[in-house]
């Protein structure tokens, strides 16, 4: 076991593996950068390359790239407000409203950090979980995954902001979430929902536009009309500098860091959840680490804590999300889909034999997102200050920019007309909700949720009846979905608790 | 004076080595193929596998480049293919194999009529199987008939996941639970894994490696075939009445015409025959096989009359039949 590990690492710095893994860094980096050209699709187009090389090599070029996909994709989120990737919505909420505050080099330096933090500790909570990974996977069916829905659903209190008007409000974007996620043919009976007769809209909504239009838009909006550059007319000097205050803060606040990975990995782990969840579960228990009021306030203004947490998590889910992959050959996200298509063209079998006869490759894999992300982090580093001088630049010569990259991103995740009136609905929703004092976090936390819950909410009543409610494991979630849910009021003594029934 | 010469005769050389042939049709072309999925699924990679090896037999080596267009389960590439996209020979489309259901049972959206397309045939065939859990004692359909509350995970109607044993269970006497609302086929694999579904029906191509690995052992199949099942019992075989066999029947002609291609309806005549001859050829290029056996895809050519007849014959029947299809399968993901 330990020899693999070592042996694993060796492999990773042969140096035509090096040389595949750099090659998958340089594209995963501006992958992750540019908003639309998604980690997912590229791994589809990169699968024909992967002939000609050896397991190793096709691995560490495929998961180089994809690794640092995440990473990158913190930095278009920090400075446009854009979600360079769908994983990576989380961030904007208080890295944009950081740099708008003139601060865009200590959020990215805090990003960037986090994000390493996060890689490692995925990889090596995959390393350690190996031994035990087929028991911890298979222990959760259907009735547990409707319950971890229910609890990341429980984290909309924290996400609303305080007080009982904001609750409400924070429920009704939630539920309003849940509704959007129904659009589409439903899986249990074949039957159209919320299409309206389009066939645009059999499949449901799609993430990447509904991300956009519901941050990005709005950010362009207010660019527009506030006339400036991103970072206003404020000071400059924190500007460069911040960088290594941000790498410190991550150190500052290590305990939240490293808990958000190890949500970010436990939610990867998971078949099924996906990426878009573990941000947001991180960035609510951000939230909950504020210890005042004011300092809960705070949050959505320009916290550190609010880049910190989901900077770690979308970053630490990748280890995770390959455990269902390797272990039982069974993908945990379509990403991972995409790699299993990329084991058998290698002649592997996934499954029981990655834990063993190919275990050297496994733990080379770990490897590579290790090094991958540490690579990324260390160039990002030199050159995030001029990035963070894009936020000087005048509004209307940088809004065509973003404007074009948010159109395009968009379109590109169908490549249908129907992606841009989606993101143009979501936009004007999201312009509303802000403008009207409505939180947006829980509205995409709900969508992001609403199928998996349904799903394993049908599957569990067809399958085991009303009993799949005492499992064990089942109660054990409930009592920590509640505990989610009143966690604000519990920390927060006399404020009144108006509106707590959530579910 | 003979430096001019050799270039003058190396020139005409050149010129005459060229096939002239329809090489003009397709000289400095882009030929498209749409998809009517997203990248990386199964549509897509078959796809980019023919588009890379397709030029080699096409006089004049155009271009090849892959368009994805997702939506609808393929309803709208077809849409696509059939009124929108030219007929110049440039376009070819691909897609769900089961469109030739959407458009039986009249789907609300189907604009297109599959036996007006320019077919050129189909890539693969792919077997339907139900395959049971190793650890259950069921091994053959007569052991699986005793079984009461037989639970079979599935992505939903619409899918060979759930469709085929819907049908054999409704036909063919058998005790099936169903559970749909899986989100991916990988999803059921990993409920058989945790012992919350028995069984799982769908493509053999995507089981078979379950099979392999000694999880699940395929039990019944339907009437297309493939190496090393076709021992197995037909479905159609086991129906208890005869218009259970007709139901099992129509729904097994998807599998058969599994990776379809077709052009635009009223395609130049010329242009037709250079793409069926070129796919034709394509699906026997070595390198194409390598690969395919590499990625595990199965590679199958049915010509292009033999898939349009199959299609002619499900889309032929009376009113009355459709209506009973209708009921029993649908179309979906």
């Amino acid at each position: 076991m330990l020899n693999a590990f070592i042996d694993g690492l060796f492999v990773v710095f042969q140096w035509n593996t090096f040389l595949m893994m750099l090659l998958g860094i340089f594209l995963g980096f501006w992958v992750g950068l540019l908003p639309g050209l998604g980690g997912t699709t590229t791994l589809a187009l990169m699968l024909p390359f992967i002939y000609q090389m050896t397991p190793v090599e096709a691995f560490a070029f495929l998961l180089g790239m994809h690794s640092v996909v995440s990473t990158t994709g913190d930095i278009t989120s920090i400075l446009f407000g854009i979600p360079g990737e769908g994983t990576t919505a989380a961030t904007i909420l208080d890295g944009h409203a950081m740099a708008k505050k003139g601060e865009a080099g200590r959020a990215l330096g805090a990003a960037l950090m986090s994000s390493l933090v996060g890689a490692l500790i995925g990889a090596f909570a995959l390393a350690l979980a190996i031994p035990v990974v087929r028991p911890l996977v298979l222990s959760f069916g259907a009735p547990e995954l409707f319950m971890l829905a229910i609890v990341g659903i429980a984290f909309i209190s924290s996400l609303s902001g305080q007080g009982g008007r904001a609750l409400l409000r924070g429920i009704l974007a939630g539920l309003l979430g849940l509704l959007f996620a129904l659009v589409g043919q439903d899986p249990q009976a074949g039957v159209l929902r919320f299409t309206f007769g389009q066939l645009y809209l059999w499949s449901g909504l799609d993430l990447i536009p509904v991300l956009v239009g519901v941050f990005a838009i709005p950010e362009i909006i207010d660019l527009a009309v506030r006339g400036t550059s991103i970072a206003g007319e404020l000071p400059r000097e924190n500007l460069g500098r911040g960088v290594w205050v941000g790498v410190k803060d991550t150190f500052v606040h290590f305990g939240l860091t490293v808990r958000c990975s190890l949500a970010g990995t436990f939610i990867g782990i998971m078949p099924g959840l996906g990426g878009g969840v573990a941000q947001w579960i991180a960035y609510g228990q951000a939230v909950q680490s504020a210890r005042t009021n004011e300092e809960r306030a705070g949050f959505g203004k320009g916290d550190i804590r609010g880049v910190l947490g989901p900077g770690a998590a979308n970053n630490s889910k990748e280890g995770g999300s390959l455990i269902p992959t390797i272990a039982f050959g069974v993908p945990g996200s379509s990403s991972m889909a995409i790699l299993l298509g990329a084991f058998f063209l290698l002649g592997i079998m996934p499954g029981p034999d990655m834990l063993d006869k190919h275990l050297v490759l496994t733990f080379s894999m770990v490897w590579t997102m290790v090094v991958a992300n540490i690579i990324t982090v260390v160039i990002s580093l030199f050159f995030l200050n001029y990035l963070a001088k894009l936020t000087l630049i005048r509004g209307t010569v940088l809004i065509p920019f973003i404007l074009f990259f948010s159109f395009i991103g968009a379109y590109t995740s169908n490549n249908h007309l129907g992606d841009l009136l989606v993101l143009v609905a979501f936009g004007f929703l999201g312009y509303l909700m802000i403008r009207c004092g409505w939180p947006r976090a829980p509205l995409v936390l709900g969508f992001v949720l609403g199928r998996i819950a349904e799903n394993n909410f049908y599957i569990s009543t067809i399958r085991y009846g009303p009993s799949w409610t005492l499992r064990p494991l089942v109660l054990v979630l409930i009592a920590l979905s509640v505990i989610v849910l009143f966690f604000p009021f519990m920390r927060f003594k006399g404020r009144p608790l108006a509106g707590g029934n959530v579910q | 004076m003979k430096m001019l010469m050799i270039l003058f005769i190396s020139l005409v050389l050149f010129f005459a080595n060229a096939p002239s042939y329809g090489a003009s049709l397709y000289e400095g072309k882009t030929i498209t193929i749409i998809v009517g999925y997203k990248p990386g699924g199964g549509y897509d990679r078959y796809a980019r596998l023919i588009g890379k090896h397709l030029p080699k037999y096409i006089p004049g080596k155009p271009g090849v480049i892959i368009q994805n267009m997702p939506g609808a389960s393929s309803v709208i590439a077809a849409n696509h293919v059939f009124s929108i996209a030219k007929p110049d020979g440039l376009t070819i489309g691909t897609f769900n194999n089961a469109t030739v259901i959407a458009q039986l049972i009249k789907v609300e959206g189907v604009r297109f009529d599959l036996t007006k397309f320019a077919w050129l045939g189909s890539a693969a065939s792919d077997a339907v199987i139900l395959s049971v859990r190793s650890d259950l004692p069921y091994r053959t359909a007569d052991d699986l008939r005793k079984a009461k509350q037989f639970v079979i995970g599935t992505t939903g109607p619409g899918s060979s996941t759930h469709d085929f044993p819907a049908i054999l269970g409704e036909f063919g006497g058998f005790d099936f639970k169903l559970v749909p609302g899986y989100s991916s086929s990988a999803d059921v694999m990993l409920a058989l894994e945790r012992k919350e579904v028995d069984g799982r029906a769908g493509s053999y191509d995507s089981i078979k490696p379950f099979i392999d690995r000694g999880l699940v052992r395929p039990v019944i199949r339907n009437r297309t075939s493939a190496p090393g099942i076709e021992k197995l019992p037909v479905d159609e075989n086991l129906a208890t009445t005869q218009q259970g066999k007709l139901i099992m029947a129509v729904n097994a002609v998807p599998t058969q015409i599994y990776r379809p291609y077709v052009a635009p309806p009223a395609t130049a005549k010329d242009a037709l025959k250079i793409l069926r001859d070129a796919f034709a050829n394509v699906l026997k290029d070595k390198d194409l096989l390598a690969e395919a056996e590499k990625g595990k895809m199965t590679i199958d050519y049915v010509p292009p009359d033999d898939a349009l007849k199959v299609v002619a014959e499900v889309l032929g029947q009376p009113p009355d039949v459709v209506k009973v299809l209708a009921k029993h399968i649908k179309f979906g993901e």
